[in-house]
């Protein structure tokens, strides 16, 4: 140990603070080394002594009697003019008022909410199996696909869980949504008949099947026959594409915006 | 029910607000002989340690709600309060520390004809030096001083009372105490560098 390192620890020897057997012995065995730093030992420890003689000489002061009787009066008026005890006693009653309140409130919103959907037994009658309701014009070369929803298709059977009423009711209004959502946007557009793509077996579809948007270059419209505009032949066409379980491409239909006919 | 004088601090302050005065009786009578020489050995004053304790329960009396359990002690809390108006009393009415520092070599040059000044602490006279040299230390040496030393709370409620780090305190209290004995001993050296060529005289001798 040096006289630095002693020198921070002077105080706390003096003061008989608590530190590690190690770093005392260091600082006995450097003390009896080190004059000065004894010195100085002797110094802090001398002034822990007047310290506290301080402390003890001062111990009996306390604040005189007049201090004590004009608080007292303070204490009267002020218990009298400001009744604490009141206005905080019923803070409590206030917050479970409010809380309770809050309760029916929400509770109302609930029953309103449940009696505004439809009935459980209902949703659970619902088949849960995809179909692909189409119509298959059979007697051409080319088979007509019309599905009167292209997003039930897409629907892969599943096997039944047992939900429970409000999940099966969470899990409707959801389907429900989007269901509208894409019934907007087909009424946005304009869709030719499905065109297969090869040979169509409609034995494959039963299984069901996904409808996938794409895009196509417009010129692939006229591979089926279709007229393509020559002025827009290097812009892309949308399409939907019928695959089957088996992911393979059985059908398609190109798609147009009513707004950009 | 146990009695009231065995209550806690904060059960008091609770009972005190709620209007009982026999709680507020014994809280000041429990803690303001601490806030009193708390206040008068900052301030060197009597005057001034009266009006400060006044203060401290005219405050808890009136906004004693805001102490809150979890931050600390309702001692802590009372220190915290007193320092305050400790010090916004020096800074408002311009209160002066009587003995400022230049003052501080007088006492101890009429001891001066002793062998070592610090060697007699205990006494009387020099009690009366170490106050005044506690007195004169700059206001954030000085309450680390009073705090720890003479109320001889722990570094930690110290800590507390200051809203600061331990490790402030121990570093504050450290250079208080160095410049303490700077103001008790201002000789030291001098009689350090002449009682070390004594002894190596002697031993030549």
């Amino acid at each position: 140990m040096n006289c630095q390192k002693f020198e921070s620890l002077a105080a706390d020897l003096a003061r008989g603070e608590m530190m590690e057997v190690d770093v005392l012995s260091d600082a006995r065995a450097h003390m009896a080394e080190c004059s000065s730093c004894s010195l100085r030992l002797h110094d802090e420890e001398m002034l822990t002594r007047g310290l506290h003689s301080v402390a003890v000489e001062m111990n009996s002061l306390q604040a005189s009697e007049a201090t004590e009787q004009s608080l007292l009066a303070s204490f009267r008026q002020h218990s009298i003019v400001v009744p604490l005890t009141p206005t905080r006693s019923y803070r409590p009653y206030w917050l479970t008022a409010v809380a309770a309140i809050l309760l029916i409130v929400f509770g109302l919103v609930a029953v309103v909410w449940r009696s505004s959907n439809k009935p459980p037994n209902e949703i659970a009658v619902r088949p849960l199996t995809p179909q692909v309701p189409m119509e298959i014009k059979e007697g051409k070369n080319d088979v007509a696909l019309k599905p009167s929803n292209a997003v039930n298709v897409s629907t892969q059977p599943k096997p039944k869980r047992n939900l429970s009423p409000r999940a099966v009711q969470a899990k409707n209004f959801k389907a429900d949504k989007a269901d509208n959502t894409v019934a907007n946007h087909a009424s946005n557009e304009v869709a030719t008949d499905f065109m297969p793509l090869g040979y169509l077996n409609p034995a494959l579809l039963q299984d069901g099947g996904q409808i996938v948007r794409v895009e196509v270059p417009r010129t692939t419209m006229a591979s089926f026959g279709l007229p393509v505009n020559m002025d827009r032949y290097n812009e892309r066409v949308k399409a939907d594409v019928l695959l089957g379980v088996d992911g393979v491409p059985h059908a398609i239909r190109f798609v147009q915006d009513k707004r950009s006919q | 029910m146990k009695p009231k004088t065995d209550l806690t601090d904060a059960e008091l302050l609770r009972l005190m607000m709620s209007g009982d005065e026999e709680s507020f009786t014994l809280l000041y009578k429990r803690r303001h002989p601490s806030i009193y020489r708390f206040a008068l050995q900052m301030s060197g004053s009597q005057q001034v340690a009266e009006d400060v304790t006044h203060d401290v329960f005219l405050f808890l009396m009136k906004d004693g709600h805001v102490f809150d359990p979890n931050r600390g002690s309702v001692s802590s809390f009372l220190f915290g309060v007193a320092r305050n108006y400790v010090l916004r009393r020096f800074r408002g009415d311009q209160l002066t520390v009587p003995f400022a520092d230049g003052e501080d070599d007088e006492p101890f040059d009429q001891v001066g004809n002793e062998p070592d000044p610090l060697e007699d602490l205990t006494k009387a006279e020099m009690i009366d030096n170490v106050r005044r040299a506690v007195l004169s230390l700059p206001e954030r040496y000085r309450e680390v001083v009073v705090l720890c030393e003479l109320q001889e709370l722990s570094y930690g409620e110290t800590a507390e009372i200051l809203g600061c780090a331990i490790g402030t305190v121990r570093s504050r209290l450290h250079r208080a105490r160095g410049l303490l004995l700077a103001k008790l001993r201002p000789n030291k050296e001098e009689e350090v560098l002449s009682s070390a060529v004594v002894e190596s005289a002697r031993c030549f001798a």
